[in-house]
């Protein structure tokens, strides 16, 4: 469907310096395929999606749709555009339209449909992004989850045969992601060709049925979920995508409790597991005041391993050698986590808790 | 909107009133120019009477553009003696405003018509001192100075005609003043005793005459050939002999000395409404003044809406090269604004006028449009720019993804976003282009503000036309903003 060869692209700043951004990009695309491009930032992943429909035109190489140059000289880029939908990370509706009319505007002005039948298929968009109440209000009413469900119903209504996601969730509050993942997920059952720069991980694992890990101008790495997430078979994919995201405190006699909950609530929201932030605050509270608060200097560290969904407190202390616990205090732990696991390190013994 | 006018026209009254009934003693014996010791000297801002009274150094003195300002600066009490024509404030005049003349001045100011100084104007010079020649020895010249120099005329309203030519080649005036009995207009007819000794040389030359009225900078159109005659009372002074051509002197004038006349003032009606009443018959109704008004509103409301249409057309070449991809067109389009933004609207108006249209015989109104359109489209252009460009360009990729062309991208998408941004900037420009066209006058376009001043240089009333001309400015901006509103899509849906 999508044939990519040799793409790259340069960009040029006034002062003569240049950035090449993609460097040598080659890949097949095939009707039905979801393919989830993911990628530490700066790595071109999203000038990748706007070079495929020439909002970012490639320096050089090729790339075919359907076995044709889209890069030829005179090559009617509009029309490619109609078969090849977006949706931005803004979700750039157009705010002096209303929710219908933006969804409607591009088939009747575009395509020629009627007006009845345009309207007609927009509420049942509408409906099927679970919107329709929504029909005449203007998008500066719509949440951020609303306005991206909007988008994506705007680019349907156009009928593509693949859709280009440019990173849909990245402007949302982590509480409206899961609306718009939810739509993007039932369009990937449907048999949609979606390409998807994102970097929600559990969704490109669960729903890709392709991951392409970018970096460095190159796509690093091409495969299934599987290889990708769990066997990956160079050393940068595994790096990214089994990396543990950490939040680290260092406590002293002295120590700024209530900044560490808020960094710690913080870090939870944004790693969308705001559910174990309840507990995160119990545990560290026990911890410190109660369980071990007579060893001091000791390190916190709040760990979330995303692809595993695996969130854990490490409590260490350095030159200890025999664990801090005891049965009153397992047993006071085991109604808050999962597992408790004691263990010496090379230069002193750390509890670890998975939540 | 009917509320804060009638009250701002209430305030301008009281001020009026209140100032008007002012005077002191230190006025009441004066005799010769000793006399003005110390007190306040209004005279004409540039004219002979400023030049030799700023010699002084025991006055104060206050320099007025306008007769009507000069006269309104002694009712008001912020001047204890004008200086001026004796013709200028006529016994009428005097009577009306309770103003005498405390003494003539010993000085004279021999007053002449002026020609340019090459072959033409010569010989022109020439003609018309043949045609002085024989008027003074038919006695014509001695009836004409009995009728015109003294208040005959005010009694006597049948003013002299005579035979207009209508065959050969034009002989351009310039009147630099429209001031009874020199030369002044009622309605478009022209009188005074200047217009009659020039009508003697059209007669004698057997060339018709073309009269307009231009402000001060009548004498540039004089030496750019645009005119062939200056009138309008221009006393024979040595730095003038030095541009241009004089005839011989036709009267030598003397300065007078006016002041308040305490029992005339004392007669006076107080009646605020019997007061106001005849200052708006005087003003409106007399010799059919309300039509300067009609006229000038038209000229103002033309000027206006023709430099706004060329304007915004020229504006959206002038944002095209803005936006342009090659460097050097937006250069230019930067100079032109870099220009524009730096030259008085005036200049540009005058520059046009005396210099690179003075012999395309391009109508005045026209130059005034197209000087107009040049300074709105600078503005308009911005305003477009700047419109667009708050038109986030998300939008524009939005629409390009969805398959619209990058031209369908700008009509549908961007434009109408653009036009809701840009609304109100416009309205207000062209507003301010409505204000700014009360500058026309100085090129001989007798708009609005125009009429007011030739209202008020006749009846010399200090409030009257200014407040109706203000009051008719107000329904003018209304109007432009009925009109844009008018013109423009509706908020309403786009489908």
């Amino acid at each position: 469907m999508i044939s990519v060869k040799h793409l790259s692209k340069t960009y040029r700043n006034p002062d003569g310096s240049s950035l090449t951004v993609l460097k040598d990009i080659n890949c097949e695309i095939q009707p039905g395929e979801v393919i989830s491009i993911i990628g530490p930032s700066g790595t071109g992943k999203s000038t990748f999606l706007r070079a495929l429909n020439l909002l970012d035109p490639p320096t050089s190489g090729e790339i075919l749709y359907n076995g044709e140059n889209i890069l030829a000289k005179g090559y009617p880029v509009h029309k490619l555009r109609q078969k090849m939908g977006m949706v931005f990370q803004n979700f750039n509706l157009f705010e002096h339209m209303t929710v219908l009319e933006n969804i409607m505007y591009a088939p009747v002005k575009i395509l020629g449909v009627s007006l009845a039948e345009a309207r007609e298929e927009a509420v049942s968009l509408l409906r099927k992004v679970g919107l329709a109440e929504k029909a005449e209000v203007y998008p500066s009413s719509l949440s951020g989850g609303q306005k991206q469900r909007v988008a994506i119903a705007r680019c349907l209504a156009m009928n593509p045969e693949v859709i280009l996601f440019d990173e849909p969730t990245s402007a949302l509050d982590p509480t409206m992601v899961g609306e718009v993942l939810s739509v993007m997920r039932q369009l990937a059952r449907d048999g949609m060709t979606m390409l998807i720069v994102t970097h929600e991980m559990k969704f490109a694992r669960d729903v890709s049925s392709r991951v392409f890990f970018m970096n460095g101008g190159y796509i690093h790495e091409d495969g299934t979920p599987q290889q990708i997430f769990e066997n990956p078979k160079r050393s940068a994919t595994k790096e990214f995508t089994q990396r543990i995201r950490r939040a680290v405190f260092e406590v002293g006699d002295d120590f700024d409790f209530p900044g560490m909950f808020t960094t710690m609530t913080r870090f939870c929201i944004k790693n969308n597991i705001s559910q174990y932030c309840e507990r995160v605050e119990k545990i560290s509270g026990l911890m410190l005041t109660d369980i071990m608060a007579a060893y001091r200097p000791m390190t916190v560290r709040l760990n979330y391993k995303e692809i595993a969904d695996e969130a854990s407190l490490d409590f260490m202390v350095e030159e200890l050698q025999d664990s801090p616990l005891n049965g009153e205090s397992r047993k006071k732990l085991r109604s808050l986590c999962r597992e408790i696991i004691e263990e010496p390190t090379t230069r002193g013994f750390r509890v670890k808790l998975l939540l | 909107m009917k509320k804060p006018v009638s009250l701002f026209v209430a305030i301008l009254f009281l001020i009026g009133l209140a100032s008007c009934s002012s005077g002191e003693d230190k006025v009441a014996q004066l005799h010769d120019e000793e006399d003005i010791v110390g007190l306040t000297v209004a005279t004409a801002a540039g004219s002979c009477y400023d030049l030799e009274l700023s010699k002084r150094s025991d006055i104060d003195l206050l320099l007025f553009n306008k007769e009507a300002d000069l006269l309104n600066s002694l009712l008001t009490g912020q001047s204890d003696v004008i200086v001026h024509d004796e013709t200028v404030f006529n016994s009428e005049i005097r009577r009306d405003y309770g103003i005498k003349i405390a003494f003539k001045g010993e000085q004279e100011f021999p007053t002449a018509i002026m020609f340019r100084k090459d072959r033409e104007g010569e010989q022109l010079a020439l003609a018309m001192n043949t045609v002085q020649n024989d008027l003074l020895e038919n006695g014509t010249m001695q009836t004409l100075q009995d009728f015109w120099l003294t208040d005959a005329y005010l009694d006597n309203r049948t003013y002299r005609h005579v035979p207009v030519e209508t065959e050969g080649k034009v002989l351009q005036v310039v009147c630099i003043t429209n001031m009874a009995p020199i030369s002044f207009m009622i309605g478009d007819e022209w009188y005074g005793m200047e217009i009659d000794l020039i009508r003697a040389l059209s007669t004698y030359l057997h060339r018709p005459l073309e009269i307009k009225l231009y402000d001060a900078s009548g004498m540039i159109a004089l030496r750019n050939g645009m005119a062939d005659i200056l009138i309008g009372g221009l006393f024979v002074t040595p730095e003038r002999q030095e541009e241009f051509i004089f005839a011989d002197p036709y009267h030598d004038f003397h300065p007078a000395y006016y002041v308040l006349d305490k029992e005339a003032q004392a007669g006076t009606s107080t009646d605020f409404w019997e007061r106001l009443k005849t200052s708006l018959h005087k003003n409106l109704i007399e010799e059919a003044r309300w039509k300067y008004i009609t006229s000038g509103l038209l000229e103002t409301l033309k000027i206006t809406l023709f430099a706004i249409l060329l304007g915004s057309v020229l504006g959206v070449g002038l944002c095209a090269m803005t936006r342009s991809r090659r460097n050097w067109v937006r250069k230019i389009a930067g100079f032109y604004n870099w220009f524009m933004a730096g030259i008085p609207i005036l200049v540009l108006l005058l520059i046009l006028f005396y210099v690179v249209f003075s012999r395309s015989g391009l109508h005045p109104a026209t130059v005034a449009i197209i000087a107009f359109a040049l300074d709105f489209a600078a503005g308009a252009g911005d305003i477009y720019n700047t419109s667009l460009n708050a038109v986030p360009h998300g939008q524009t990729e939005a629409g390009l993804a969805l398959g619209f062309t990058r031209i369908q991208t700008f009509f549908h998408i961007v434009f109408p976003q653009a036009l809701r941004n840009g609304l109100p900037l416009y309205q207000s420009l062209c507003i301010s282009l409505l204000k700014g066209t009360s500058i026309v006058g100085y090129i001989a376009i007798q708009d609005l503000t125009r009429a007011g001043d030739l209202i008020r240089s006749r009846t010399f009333d200090p409030f009257i036309p200014l407040l109706v001309i203000t009051v008719l400015y107000f329904l003018l901006a209304w109007l432009i903003a009925v009109l844009l509103k008018w013109a423009m899509p509706k908020n309403q849906h786009v489908l």
